[in-house]
């Protein structure tokens, strides 16, 4: 195992350093920001690399953690630059807003998903909900979505507590946990793909 | 058989995966953060006088409610967490309340709406984005090479002999992430509107170093 890491890591170095070198060569700042989320992804390498389940358990806090610098600091640009919020009305291309490709897209994601089930299973459900949005420019009222999230993300907590309190009863456990988070992911998710700058109320 | 810079653990607390100790090196560090933020939590901000030279006039810099608000925040969750980095038992813990204390500096920073100022908040905040990578990365190849996030562990000696390049990367991110008060022209920051939260910026980066000296010195 010490010799794939080794090896494994030797390559993330490498990476890590062609990218920090883009940066150091880099001058425009917008650019630079964009070149320093790419150098992240060699930080998420050299976590991966452990390839235990504790890997899997840090990978997610150094993700978020750079997500949110990433996000002050764009914020920060956006200040410094003058830059003002333009609203983004959905994607305005012909092909896209008439055609039947992105309904049939979703419908396939959506029903991949459910097979998947489990937090990737709400990743591509949403990423599929996500398409037909953005395409369809759609207008709808966003707090029953809002609400059926939350309602999912209980029965997910409520999973938990029949892990821990009542343990034979785990496959009702299992299946109300990855029920609640399906649901709760692609809530999420679509509603992502709905917000376009626009302050929703 | 725990002979450390920082003296013996008086108290541990292990919960679950958390891992809180104090020793007299990391108590006295926490009562000082402690002390800080509490000072914050309680000053006024200051106004500035800018006195034009040759002449009398001078002019107070106003600062506005949300403003000295934001940055009240800003100071006083920079201020809880370096109380956790101080704490904490845990490496990869360690690395995150030090990426939090380098976000809520650049936010310290970032909230005096001056175009220089800006300038000079994102270009340190590119530095402590950057130098998160070191700081995962060296908390990853911790847990890599000798198995264990635990200080406590190390501090017993029966753990293999931690790779030096885990230790510099971790030195380097922490370096990155507190180099606020050196990288945005630290009499500049001061002059500022606002001037006491800004103490924080100096006084976290100054509490991670010393942590991180005490972590580097203990496998």
């Amino acid at each position: 195992m010490w010799g794939q890491y080794s090896y494994g890591i030797f390559v993330v170095m490498i990476a890590a350093v062609i990218a920090f070198f883009a940066l150091a060569r880099e001058r425009d700042d917008l650019h630079k920001l964009l070149l320093l989320d790419l150098v992240e992804i060699a930080a998420l390498g050299v976590i991966a690399l452990l390839g235990t389940d504790l890997a899997e358990a840090l990978i997610l806090p150094g993700l978020t953690v750079g997500i949110a610098e990433l996000l002050a600091l764009s914020q920060i640009y956006c200040t410094k630059e003058g830059i003002r919020e333009m609203p983004v009305r959905g994607l305005n291309i012909e092909v896209i807003a008439k055609a039947d490709a992105p309904l049939i897209i979703s419908i396939f994601l959506v029903t991949y998903g459910m097979i998947l089930s489990g937090f990737t299973g709400g990743a591509v459900a949403g990423l599929g909900l996500v398409i037909l949005f953005i395409s369809r420019s759609y207008r709808e009222d966003l707090n029953l979505l809002e609400m059926a999230s939350g309602i999912s993300w209980a029965l997910w907590i409520f999973a938990f507590f029949i892990f821990m309190f009542l343990p034979e009863y785990w496959f009702v456990a299992l299946m109300g946990a990855a029920i609640g988070i399906l649901l709760k992911v692609t809530v999420k998710m679509s509603l992502v793909g709905t917000m376009w700058g626009e302050q929703h109320d | 058989m725990i002979d450390l810079i920082g003296g013996t653990p008086y108290y541990i607390l292990e919960f679950g995966d958390e891992l809180v100790y104090f020793t007299p090196y990391t108590i006295t560090l926490f009562l000082l953060a402690l002390t800080f933020t509490v000072l914050v939590i309680i000053s006024r901000p200051e106004k500035q006088v800018d006195i034009a030279f040759g002449g009398d006039a001078y002019r107070t810099k106003d600062i506005s409610l949300p403003e000295m608000r934001f940055r009240r925040f800003m100071a006083i969750a920079c201020g809880l967490a370096s109380m956790g980095a101080m704490v904490t038992g845990d490496i990869f813990n360690f690395a995150l309340f030090t990426a939090m204390v380098g976000i809520t500096n650049v936010g310290i920073v970032a909230a005096v709406k001056s175009p220089h100022v800006q300038d000079a908040a994102y270009q340190y905040g590119l530095v402590a984005l950057a130098a998160t990578i070191p700081l995962f990365a060296g908390a990853a190849v911790y847990a890599a090479a000798i198995g264990s996030l635990s200080m406590i562990e190390l501090m017993t000696g029966t753990l293999p002999a931690v790779p030096l390049i885990a230790k510099a990367m971790l030195v380097i991110g922490v370096i990155g992430e507190g180099m606020a008060p050196f990288y945005a022209a630290k009499a500049e920051m001061f002059r500022a509107p606002g001037a006491p939260y800004v103490i924080m910026c100096s006084l976290s980066s100054l509490l991670i170093f010393l942590r991180v000296v005490e972590i580097v010195m203990l496998g």
